[in-house]
C-alpha cells in the first residue's frame, strides 16, 4: 500500500484535514477531515515508500495501549476508507 | 468508525487566515459555505456555497469578503468606492447598515454561489439580472425581507 501523492495533512485550527495539493479550487464543503489518531497512521504511512497492514499495527501500538487484534481490525477499517475514497492505493 | 460526514465549524479569523493562505499557495479558487442571513434572498445561511477567488480589482457590483472591522469579516456587495473607501452593504441587511474598508481588507472576490445546489457564476445573466432587480427593490426592500422571511422561508 501507499498514500497517493497530491495530498497533505494540515492542522488547520484543531483540526486534522487533508488538503488536496495539486487542484485548483479548496472545496471547504467537502474536505476530508482525520481524527488525531487517523492523522497520526497517515503521517507515519506517507512518510514510507510502501507500507502493509503489519506496519500500520506497528505504528499504532507503538503510540497508543491497544490490543494488536483490535489494532489490526481498526487498521483494516482505515486502509478500506483510506483507498474508497482515493487517498490511498496498492 | 465515526460518522461519514460531520460539520465542521471554524472560527471566522483563523479560516480566513487559511484562506488567505491557500491562494498564496497558488489555488485559484475556494470554495465554502456561508453562514448568517446579510445576504438574503440569495444566499440561504448554512445551504449556500460561495466560490471565491483572490482579491479582483475592486469595483461597485462585486460582492467581496473584506475584514470590516479587526477580525470580523463580512460577504458583501460593494455599493460604492469613493477614493480608497469601499463601502459595502449585505442584500440582506438593512439600506443603513453598510460596512466600509479599504482594498487590502479584501480577502477574496465571489466568482460564483452554489445556491440549492446549483452554480451561478456572478458573470451569469441571472445573477445579474438578480442583482439588477434587487437593487431596483431597495425603496422596499424591508418590507420584502419581512414577508421573504416571515412568509417564504416558513413554508418552503
Amino acid at each position: 500500500m501507499k498514500i497517493k501523492k497530491g495530498f497533505e495533512l494540515q492542522n488547520v485550527c484543531g483540526e486534522y484535514i487533508i488538503v488536496p495539493t495539486g487542484i485548483e479550487n479548496i472545496d471547504y464543503s467537502k474536505i476530508i477531515s482525520l481524527n488525531e489518531t487517523a492523522a497520526y497512521l497517515w503521517e507515519g504511512c506517507s512518510k514510507l515508500d510502501s507500507f502493509t497492514i503489519d506496519t500500520m499495527v506497528e505504528l499504532l501500538m507503538r503510540e497508543y495501549e491497544v490490543e494488536e487484534e483490535i489494532a489490526r481490525e481498526d487498521c483494516e477499517k482505515i486502509i478500506t476508507r483510506w483507498v474508497e475514497m482515493g487517498l490511498a492505493e496498492e | 468508525m465515526e460518522k461519514e460526514y460531520k460539520k465542521i465549524k471554524m472560527e471566522n479569523h483563523a479560516f480566513m487566515q487559511d484562506v488567505a493562505k491557500r491562494f498564496k499557495e497558488g489555488h485559484s479558487s475556494v470554495t465554502f459555505t456561508v453562514y448568517g442571513i446579510s445576504m438574503h434572498p440569495f444566499l440561504g445561511s448554512g445551504r449556500d456555497k460561495v466560490v471565491l477567488i483572490p482579491p479582483a480589482s475592486p469595483a461597485v457590483g462585486q460582492v467581496v469578503l473584506a475584514e470590516v472591522l479587526p477580525r470580523r469579516y463580512a460577504l458583501h456587495r460593494i455599493i460604492r468606492i469613493e477614493g480608497d473607501t469601499i463601502t459595502m452593504r449585505g442584500d440582506g441587511n438593512p439600506l443603513r447598515m453598510t460596512e466600509q474598508f479599504t482594498a487590502d481588507k479584501i480577502v477574496g472576490t465571489a466568482e460564483a454561489f452554489i445556491r440549492k445546489g446549483r452554480y451561478v457564476s456572478t458573470n451569469s445573466r441571472k445573477w445579474r439580472c438578480y442583482s439588477a432587480i434587487w437593487q431596483a427593490c431597495n425603496p422596499i426592500r424591508r418590507l420584502l425581507l419581512i414577508i421573504y422571511r416571515r412568509i417564504i422561508l416558513k413554508i418552503f
